[in-house]
């Protein structure tokens, strides 16, 4: 078994009281990227907060690259290689584009043998970021925010990536540039949990999914499988 | 016409101390949600530990200016302990916040009145500043003047500090989003650290340079507290411009009202506060928090 890149063991999350996720395991390879689905509410987003350090396990254990983060900060956990693009973008708008990305940035662990993401390689990522360098990120168009949101989190040369929802809000030309993006950097070697409630974007670049339900696993499988499995697909997202 | 210029002048002087002390408070109430009532204490030591250094009060004696910095250096320091062994105990919870501060205030209050006596303090205007300048047909203290001069330094610096460096960046960055920021891997903890104790500094700096003019006294940290409020309201927490445009504001407001309708100073003081909670209650310059 590949080592895994993050991964969820018997994980138990609470909003004060409300139980939002029971007894969740998945596991993200490296170098993989999961797809990870599910209705509205049904703790996708939770599950991203949870391995990003926001919201703390109340059970269970959550590691990066076998290393446990369970009880860590979010920015122990992002000197650890873990990023997140996270749902609704959430760029720091009063701060110019360069600024997002420079407060962001964060050099490579030692022995890593990926180039490092600069401003340089996130410009050349995304060109249009770059002719609004000066601008400030609350006056971007959704689209150039969600960019933004991906070369801050790049920034931080993480090794592994959480992307919830980055479609969400979108015009289709817009999605389609972003999940080219997405394709690029798993082809770079990057970890990627992708968050997504279209199955049919996730099916086309994931390499295993896990499908949620009322804050549990209900599915873990792989597009390939799940494109057959029309039943499945309905009784768990509600669609096809 | 000399009434006016010289009142334009106080208003101008006062909103630049008013500045001083509530940018700080303005910094550490958009960044870490503390509403720091004990900022008005933080301007009274400083002013009592300057002027005790330079009338040497307590064996040694030094010019204004050295003065002042040990001064700020000192409050600074106090600051970044009450943040940390305190206030950071209490994350999220403003009650508890509130009520440690005002605790904290009572205490320095009797503290200040345990080493420092009932008497008000007097602090001479440092050497060179003594005199007057005249301008057209009109004389101004040269300390007031200076006093602007300072005020201007202090905030082009801040801007450069928040606006032109990375540290003033991340400090804006958690301003903005707090969770955004740690989950970039800002630190947010340490900038609190840092914003505290620099709020610190300032108001006492601010508290030794309006030594000369408002003297030091029992009470005078319960006087300046209202003022450094009102700023923060209607400019808008976190914001520079904001703490900078509410600070003259407040200026002319209070020196104005003082002067013309002195019977209804208070009135016309809080009355913008009160017009700017209900029309735009982010402040002047301040961002809409949901």
């Amino acid at each position: 078994m590949a080592t895994s890149a993050l991964r969820l063991d018997n994980v138990d999350a609470f909003y004060g009281d409300s139980h939002v996720l029971q007894n969740v395991s998945f596991e993200l390879g490296e170098a993989r990227m999961l797809g990870l689905l599910g209705r509205n509410g049904a703790g996708k987003s939770t599950c991203m907060n949870v391995g990003m350090g926001l919201l703390a396990a109340r059970r269970g254990e959550v590691s990066v690259f076998g290393e446990k983060v369970t009880r860590l900060s979010p920015e122990m956990i992002a000197a650890r290689g873990v990023a997140l693009v996270p749902q609704g973008r959430r760029i720091f708008r009063s701060l110019t584009v360069r600024e997002n990305l420079i407060v962001a940035g964060r050099k490579p662990d030692a022995g890593s043998n990926h180039a490092p993401w600069t401003i340089d390689t996130v410009f050349g990522m995304f060109p249009r970021l770059k002719e609004r360098t000066a601008q400030m990120a609350a006056h971007l168009s959704g689209g150039e925010q969600q960019m933004l949101a991906i070369g801050r989190a790049l920034m931080g040369n993480p090794r592994v990536l959480l992307m919830d929802e980055p479609s969400e809000g979108l015009a289709p030309q817009i999605v389609a540039e972003v999940m080219a993006t997405i394709r690029k950097l798993k082809e770079s070697g990057l970890s990627i949990i992708l968050v997504e409630q279209n199955p049919n974007l996730v099916f086309d670049v994931a390499d295993d999914i896990v499908i949620l339900n009322t804050g549990g696993v209900a599915v873990v499988s792989t597009p390939a499988a799940l494109r057959q499995d029309d039943a499945l697909l309905r009784q768990h997202l509600g669609v096809f | 016409m000399n009434f006016w210029l010289v009142l334009t002048v106080n208003s101008v002087t006062f909103g630049g101390l008013l500045f001083l002390l509530a940018s700080g408070f303005s910094l550490i109430f958009g960044l870490m949600r503390i509403p720091n009532l004990t900022h008005g204490s933080l301007f009274m030591l400083g002013a009592y530990i300057g002027g005790s250094i330079v009338i040497g009060l307590f064996g040694f004696k030094m010019n204004f200016w050295l003065a002042a910095v040990l001064a700020a250096l000192t409050v600074a320091a106090l600051g970044a302990l009450i943040e940390r062994f305190l206030l950071r105990q209490l994350p999220g919870d403003q009650l508890a916040q509130v009520l440690v501060t005002l605790g904290i205030s009572f205490m320095a209050a009797d503290f200040c009145l345990m080493v420092w006596g009932g008497d008000p303090m007097s602090v001479t205007t440092p050497e060179g500043l003594g005199g007057f300048a005249r301008i057209g047909g009109a004389v101004f203290p040269l300390y007031r003047l200076a006093i602007i001069a300072i005020a201007v330094v202090v905030a082009i610096a801040l801007w450069l500090l928040l606006d032109r460096t990375r540290l003033g960046a991340m400090i804006r960055a958690g301003v903005d989003d707090p969770d955004m920021a740690r989950v970039v891997g800002i630190r947010v903890s340490q900038l609190f650290t840092i914003v505290f104790a620099l709020g610190a500094g300032l108001a006492a700096f601010a508290g030794i340079i309006g030594g000369p003019i408002l003297s030091v006294y029992p009470g005078l940290d319960q006087d300046m507290l209202p003022l450094a409020l009102l700023v923060v309201i209607i400019g808008g927490a976190g914001s520079l411009l904001g703490s900078f445009v509410g600070s003259i504001l407040v200026g002319f407001i209070y020196n104005f009202g003082q002067a013309l309708l002195p019977e209804l100073a208070y009135f016309v003081l809080f009355l913008p506060m009160l017009l700017v909670l209900l029309l735009r209650p982010q402040g002047l310059f301040g961002r809409h928090v949901p």
